[in-house]
């Protein structure tokens, strides 16, 4: 579908592809097995690099770039997501992948109203209460208002942290927030630790999904929860044509327009494509131990959720 | 384009799954292996184990340490299967989702029928709080859970009943009696959780729960009729059914907002309805054998007639 717009583009990029094919296959043994980086093929050690580096790019221009692409519908979908979490004040989340912040300030928000209308019943119930015990309970409001609460954003981006810390910064969220820069394949937290392990629009950018899920497994508590929301595979043949055209013909005009970078959207809507359908998640997140998985479409396929626990 | 992407995806995914594969065929007996590690150790004398780490990685003690030290029945039995009390060294999904459902009903009559109580329950078990997120956020499933239990309950208390009857040891009571106090201990059952209880039938009567609902409520029905001693095959199962859950389910409200002490109104307000069942029951039958009386009666005035018609008509 995107030949028939930049016949010149694609022509270039299947030259440069057989190019690499050659190349690689000298010095492939050395960079790791093959892998796909949107439809080139590439190694495993140049895919990290290179997204590492579309990554560093856009990071500044992130959150535009998403508004722009989804014409907003990116933060419903993330709503839904915390929805979907109903976290309770107390609970530790890991947002892996999480670079610009916007699950983790959800999160806070909600865990806010929810310890709010906590208080509040608890108030409801006592009705007698001495001036004393009044005053205390505005002290324990205003130093536990998350209620224990953490989430720890980790991304092997620094760019994407920075901007993260920027906006929390902005918009006044500092308690029970930290930022880690480790690699989904290999997080830097012990066993056991995080009651919820969410990734959000990542899991396609990790190399190794099977190694990044493992970890997940590993660093989530006993009866924690997994939650992946991710670009996935539309099945009405109608709305999928429709999707296609604008995601090949539409995004990489609006990333050279607004970030000034062609190339990296153009691999952002090739990584869609080649992101493994509902189903096929599925089964892989079961391999790695995860229980009653399940997934959730949302806009008839365009995104899903993916749940499961470990039990 | 197009072809080739599609041809590399397929090449691609596949040495993926063939990846997997390889890792999933590994998988079963590692759990196998944790399994046997499970039986051992149940027989051996008791130790407290990190909690569900596999036993590749080290079980390296980390500070902050959040299960709970002391339990006095030894580990807990976990799903992965490191040491438990319990024959069975695992359970299914279905049998830990009970678990935490059991658990999560002392917490009811603070938190209500909400996932709260789900996570509280959770706790309890060593799991995460997160684990709530396996149920419906409006605790449904809670309220399911209980009223299966109940039930349950109920036709076990009504079991042991009928074995003393057959053994002699008990006198069998008249039927009005025996529904009484079958639909007295079913209440009964209520008393703890009696505040929150409007909030469970509400929940119970949304359009997603009235099916399993509707079901919980005749299975019980059916089994206080057949201690009962009902035995019908005709129309009268159904009637004996729909009167019994009138009954229950008035009942059921009227103790709602009951302040007697120890529901007194609700019981004389249950013994009322029971007379009522019983005398329309009577009632039934009379009009039931009037009703016979007269149809024979015009029967045999039918007879009559045609005899009378027929040896006219031979004459």
């Amino acid at each position: 579908a995107a030949a028939g717009f930049c016949p010149c583009r694609a022509l270039l990029a299947r030259r440069g592809g057989a190019l690499r094919a050659l190349c690689g296959s000298v010095r492939g043994l050395a960079a790791g097995p093959e892998t796909h980086f949107g439809f080139e093929t590439v190694t495993e050690a140049e895919r990290r690099e290179k997204i590492y580096q579309v990554f560093e790019s856009v990071a500044k221009k992130y959150d535009v770039m998403n508004d722009s692409m989804t014409l907003g519908i990116h933060r419903v979908w993330k709503d839904i997501l915390v929805h979907k979490m109903n976290p309770s004040p107390g609970t530790l989340l890991l947002d892996v992948a999480g670079g610009t912040g916007d699950i983790a300030f959800r999160f806070i928000n909600y865990v806010r109203s929810v310890r709010d209308r906590q208080l509040q019943r608890k108030l409801k119930h006592h009705q007698n209460l001495s001036w004393r015990e009044i005053s205390e309970s505005y002290q324990e409001e205003k130093l536990k208002s998350l209620g224990d609460s953490q989430v720890v954003v980790c991304d092997i981006n620094k760019e994407m942290l920075k901007v993260g810390k920027q906006k929390a910064q902005c918009l006044g969220y500092s308690e029970g927030l930290s930022w880690v820069l480790g690699n989904a394949e290999e997080l830097p937290f012990d066993d056991d630790k995080f009651d919820v392990y969410t990734i959000a629009f990542g899991i396609r950018n990790v190399t190794r999904i099977d190694l990044a899920l493992q970890e997940a497994y590993r660093v989530l508590k006993p009866g924690g929860r997994f939650l992946c929301l991710e670009f996935s595979h539309v099945s009405n043949p109608l709305l999928s044509r429709l999707y296609d055209l604008y995601s090949f013909q539409v995004i990489p005009v609006l990333g050279e327009v607004i970030a000034g970078d062609w190339k990296s959207y153009q691999y952002l809507v090739e990584s869609i494509r080649r992101f493994p359908p509902q189903e096929e998640l599925k089964a892989m997140i079961e391999d790695a131990g995860f229980f009653k998985v399940d997934y959730q479409n949302l806009n008839s396929g365009i995104v899903a959720i993916h749940s499961g626990f470990k039990l | 384009k197009m072809a080739a992407a599609g041809g590399l995806r397929r090449a691609g995914w596949r040495l993926w799954r063939g990846r997997a594969v390889v890792r999933w065929q590994l998988y079963p007996p590692q759990r196998a292996l944790r399994a046997w590690a499970a039986l051992r150790s149940a027989s051996d004398e008791q130790k407290k184990e990190p909690f569900a780490s596999p036993p590749q990685q080290p079980l390296d003690p980390h500070p902050g340490d959040q299960q709970p030290q002391e339990d006095p029945q030894g580990p807990r039995p976990s799903y992965t299967g490191q040491g438990g009390q319990e024959s069975e060294d695992y359970e299914s999904e279905e049998q830990l989702q009970h678990r935490i459902l059991t658990a999560a009903l002392e917490f009811v009559p603070e938190h209500g029928w909400t996932a709260e109580a789900i996570a509280e329950g959770a706790k309890t078990l060593g799991l995460s709080a997160a684990a709530a997120g396996m149920f419906h956020s409006d605790g449904s499933e809670l309220i399911l859970h209980f009223v299966s239990q109940c039930n349950t309950k109920l036709s076990e208390l009504l079991e042991q009943e009928q074995k003393l009857v057959q053994l002699g040891e008990a006198e069998k009571k008249p039927t009005d009696q025996f529904l009484r106090d079958a639909v007295e201990a079913r209440l009964r059952m209520l008393i703890p959780y009696i505040e929150k209880w409007p909030q469970a039938l509400s929940i119970l009567l949304l359009p997603r729960n009235i099916p399993s609902s509707l079901q919980l409520l005749t299975t019980m029905i059916d089994d206080i009729w057949h201690y009962a001693g009902d035995q019908s095959t005709d129309f009268n199962w159904y009637t004996r059914r729909a009167v019994l859950t009138g009954i229950y389910n008035t009942t059921e409200l009227v103790m709602m907002q009951d302040s007697s002490p120890d529901f007194e109104d609700t019981w004389r307000f249950l013994e009322k309805r029971v007379a009522d069942a019983m005398n329309m029951s009577n009632t039934a039958h009379q009009v039931q054998s009037t009703g016979e009386a007269v149809v024979q009666g015009l029967m045999g005035a039918a007879v009559t007639v045609s005899n009378a018609e027929t040896s006219r008509a031979v004459r």
